[in-house]
C-alpha cells in the first residue's frame, strides 16, 4: 500500500515540467477564457439589453449540459496521452438509443439509467480491446469503430425517441433552482471529476502515463489497465450523456452526435487540456463550454443567422489550437 | 529509416524503394483491389466489368482521386488536412456564385482556387507557424467552411451554374473511361513519380518521417509543410471546381463526409494521418478503387450504402493492424 502510493508519488514527479507550470499556466487560461466569456456576455448585453434574460441562461446552460459531460469524458482520454476518442458521437446515440428503446418496454428508469451507463462503457472498452491488444492509435480505431458503429445504428434505426409523456422525459425539460435539471449533474461531474483526478492515485496514474508513458511503465503503471479504466470511464461518462441527451431531446437520427464533437474539442482544448497528455485541469471546461454556450445565443443577439453559428465556432477552435500550441512551444524553449 | 538512407546513398534508397514496394502497402492494397475484383465478377457476374459500370466508377472516383493526389503530400509530409471536404464545399459554392454572376470560366476558376489557397494559408499559418495540433485546427476549418458554405448558397440551399462547354468537358471519355478520371490517374502517377524519384519528395518524406533528421540535413521542414498545407487547400479547390462541371450546380452539401471517404482509403492505401513519411499516391489510388468497388457491388446489389461504411471501417483496422505489424508505429 504504501510502496504503491510512493511509487505513484514519485511517478507524478517525474513531470517536473508538468507540476511546475500547471499552476501558472491553469490560472492564465481561467483567466483568458474567464475574460473571453465576459467581455462577450458585457458585449452581448450592450449591443441587445435584453440578452441578459433568464431565456438566455436556459438556454446556454441547456447546451452547456450535454457538452460539459462529453468533454470530461474527452478531457480524460486526452490527459492520458490518447489524444482523441472519435467514437464519441456513436457512443452517444447508441446509450440514448438503447435507453429510448429501453423506456418504451416499460423497464423502470433506475435499471434504464444503468444500462445506458453501461452501454457507454461497454463501448468504450471495445475500443481500449482494438487499441491495447492491436497496439493501434487511439484516434484511428475510433474513427473507425464510429465508422461501423454509426453505419450499424442506421441499418437499425432512423429514428429513436424517449417516451414524451413519462417522468423520465419531464425531467430532462423541467428546472431546478432556475436551471434546466440535466446542467446540474455536469456541474457535479466537472467538479467531481476534477477533484478526483490530480488528488487519487488512479488520477495520478493516467496523467503519468499521459505525460511520459514509459517513465510511468518505468515506475510499475500497468499501461493496458490505464487505457482500459480510461476508455471504460470515459464511455460510462458518454453513456452518462446520452440519458441526459435521451431526456432532454425530441426525435433523433444516428447521425446528430457528430454535431457535438467540435464544441467538444474545442472546449477541452480551451481548458487547457493538452492533447498530447499529461497536463490540464478538468474544473476549467465550466468556463470554456460555458463561454463556448454563450456564443451562439450571442451571435443569434447580434443578428447573425444560425448559419455563422458553424463559421465561429470553427474559428474559435482553430484559434484556440493555435494558442495552445504556440504556448507549448513556448514551454519548451 | 528510408531517410536515412536517402541523404547518404541515393542508389541505396532507389533499391530499399523497389523492396518496399514488393513488400509494402501498394502490393497489399493491390490484392485487396483483386479480391473486390474478383469478388464483384463471381457475385454480379461479367456486368461487374461491362463498360457502362466502369464508366460509373470511374466518375464516381475521379474527383477524389485528384483530391487525394493532392493531399497525399500533407499526410506524407506530416501534416493532416482534415478540411478537405469543406474545401471541396467552398470552392463549388464559389465557383457557382461566380458564374452564376456572369464571370467567364476563365476568370472564376482561378479566382476560386486563389480563395482556397488563401484558406490553405490559414491552416498553414496554425498549424506550421502556432504549431497547433493538425487534426483539432484543420477540424475547426472544416466546419467553417461547412458554415460558409451554408451562408453561401442560402436561401436554397444550392446555386445552379450550368456552363455547357464545361459540362461536356467534364463528361467525356476516352473508350469506356471518363475523362476526368484518366486525368486523375496522371496526376496519380506524376505524384508518385514526384515523391519517389525527385528531390522535392524525398524532402517531403524526410519532412515527415523524422522532422529533426530532416531540419538536421538541412531540409525546412518549415517550409515543406506549409507548402503542402497549401497544395492540399488546392487540390480540394479543383475537385470542388470540377464538380460543378460534372453536376452543373453546387449545394450546401458538396464535399460532406470526403474527407473521411478518401483518409479512409488513403489510409487503407498505406498512408498514415498520424504519421508523415509513408505512403505512395498509387496506393491511395488503389485504396480509392478499392472503397469505390465495394460500394459499387452493394449498390448493383441494392443492399444498404451503410454497409459500404461498416466495410470501409473494418478494412481501415485491418490496414492499419497489417501496417503495425510491418512495422509501423506501434501504440502502447
Amino acid at each position: 500500500m504504501t510502496d504503491a502510493t510512493t511509487m505513484a508519488q514519485s511517478a507524478s514527479m517525474k513531470q517536473p515540467e508538468g507540476l511546475r507550470t500547471k499552476l501558472p499556466s491553469g490560472w492564465g487560461t481561467a483567466a483568458t477564457v474567464a475574460a473571453a466569456w465576459i467581455v462577450l456576455i458585457v458585449a452581448s448585453g450592450i449591443h441587445r439589453p435584453d440578452f441578459l434574460s433568464h431565456q438566455t441562461v436556459l438556454a446556454v446552460s441547456f447546451t452547456m449540459a450535454i457538452v460539459g459531460i462529453l468533454a470530461v469524458a474527452q478531457a480524460l482520454v486526452g490527459m492520458s496521452g490518447a489524444i482523441l476518442d472519435l467514437s464519441q458521437p456513436t457512443a452517444l446515440i447508441l446509450s440514448a438509443a438503447v435507453v429510448a428503446w429501453l423506456l418504451e418496454r416499460g423497464v423502470p428508469v433506475p435499471v434504464v439509467a444503468i444500462a445506458g451507463i453501461l452501454v457507454g462503457a461497454a463501448w468504450g472498452l471495445a475500443n481500449a480491446t482494438i487499441i491495447v491488444f492491436g497496439k493501434l492509435n487511439p484516434i484511428i480505431v475510433t474513427l473507425a469503430t464510429n465508422f461501423i458503429g454509426g453505419a450499424v445504428m442506421f441499418l437499425i434505426f432512423q429514428n429513436a425517441q424517449a417516451p414524451l409523456k413519462s417522468g423520465f422525459s419531464d425531467f430532462g425539460r423541467t428546472y431546478f433552482l432556475g436551471l434546466p435539471n440535466i446542467w446540474w449533474p455536469m456541474v457535479a461531474l466537472v467538479l467531481l471529476a476534477g477533484y478526483l483526478v490530480p488528488r487519487t492515485r488512479y488520477g495520478r496514474h493516467m496523467i503519468a502515463v499521459g505525460g511520459n508513458r514509459f517513465a510511468a511503465q518505468a515506475r510499475g503503471i500497468s499501461l493496458r489497465k490505464t487505457r482500459f479504466a480510461v476508455f471504460g470511464i470515459s464511455g460510462a461518462i458518454v453513456g452518462a450523456a446520452g440519458i441526459l441527451f435521451a431526456a432532454s431531446n425530441g426525435p433523433f437520427a444516428p447521425a446528430v452526435g457528430s454535431t457535438y464533437q467540435l464544441p467538444v474539442i474545442a472546449g477541452v482544448i480551451l481548458a487547457g487540456v493538452s492533447l498530447a497528455g499529461g497536463r490540464g485541469s478538468i474544473w476549467l471546461i465550466l468556463l470554456s463550454v460555458g463561454f463556448l454556450s454563450t456564443v451562439p445565443t450571442s451571435l443569434v443577439f447580434f443578428g447573425f443567422s444560425s448559419n455563422w453559428q458553424a463559421v465561429f465556432q470553427g474559428l474559435i477552435l482553430i484559434v484556440a489550437v493555435a494558442i495552445d500550441g504556440f504556448r507549448a512551444k513556448r514551454l519548451q524553449r | 529509416m528510408t531517410v536515412e538512407t536517402s541523404t547518404t546513398n541515393t542508389s541505396g534508397f532507389d533499391r530499399q524503394r523497389l523492396r518496399d514496394l514488393a513488400t509494402g502497402s501498394v502490393t497489399s492494397i493491390a490484392v485487396t483491389l483483386i479480391a473486390v475484383i474478383v469478388v464483384g465478377l463471381t457475385w454480379i457476374g461479367p456486368n461487374f466489368l461491362q463498360a457502362s459500370n466502369i464508366t460509373i466508377i470511374g466518375t464516381f472516383v475521379a474527383v477524389p482521386m485528384l483530391v487525394a493526389a493532392f493531399a497525399g503530400f500533407a499526410l506524407l509530409g506530416g501534416v493532416v488536412d482534415l478540411s478537405i471536404g469543406s474545401m471541396v464545399g467552398f470552392s463549388s459554392c464559389l465557383c457557382a456564385t461566380l458564374l452564376g454572376w456572369g464571370w467567364p470560366l476563365g476568370a472564376a476558376i482561378p479566382v476560386t482556387l486563389v480563395a482556397c489557397v488563401a484558406f490553405g494559408a490559414v491552416n498553414a499559418t496554425a498549424v506550421v507557424i502556432f504549431g497547433a495540433d493538425t487534426i483539432a485546427a484543420t477540424l475547426g476549418m472544416l466546419v467553417a467552411l461547412r458554415g460558409v458554405c451554408y451562408l453561401m448558397a442560402q436561401p436554397s440551399g444550392s446555386l445552379a451554374a450550368f456552363d455547357a462547354n464545361f459540362y461536356a468537358f467534364t463528361n467525356l471519355t476516352v473508350g469506356p473511361l471518363p475523362l476526368l478520371f484518366v486525368i486523375a490517374l496522371v496526376v496519380i502517377i506524376i505524384a508518385a513519380f514526384i515523391v519517389t524519384r525527385t528531390r522535392l519528395g524525398r524532402h517531403v518524406q524526410a519532412a515527415g518521417g523524422d522532422d529533426r533528421a530532416a531540419t538536421r540535413a538541412g531540409i525546412s521542414v518549415t517550409r515543406v509543410r506549409f507548402g503542402a498545407l497549401l497544395l492540399s487547400a488546392l487540390g480540394a479547390g479543383i475537385g470542388g471546381v470540377l464538380y460543378v462541371g460534372q453536376l452543373g450546380s453546387a449545394s450546401n452539401l458538396t464535399g460532406t463526409g470526403l474527407e473521411f471517404q478518401v483518409y479512409a482509403a488513403m489510409m487503407i492505401g498505406g498512408y498514415s494521418i498520424l504519421r508523415g513519411g509513408v505512403g505512395n499516391p498509387i496506393g491511395a489510388a488503389l485504396g480509392l478503387l478499392v472503397v469505390a468497388g465495394t460500394s459499387n457491388i452493394l449498390d448493383v446489389q441494392a443492399i444498404s450504402p451503410y454497409f459500404t461504411n461498416i466495410i470501409v471501417g473494418l478494412l481501415l483496422l485491418a490496414a492499419v493492424l497489417l501496417d503495425r505489424l510491418r512495422g509501423g508505429d506501434a501504440y502502447e
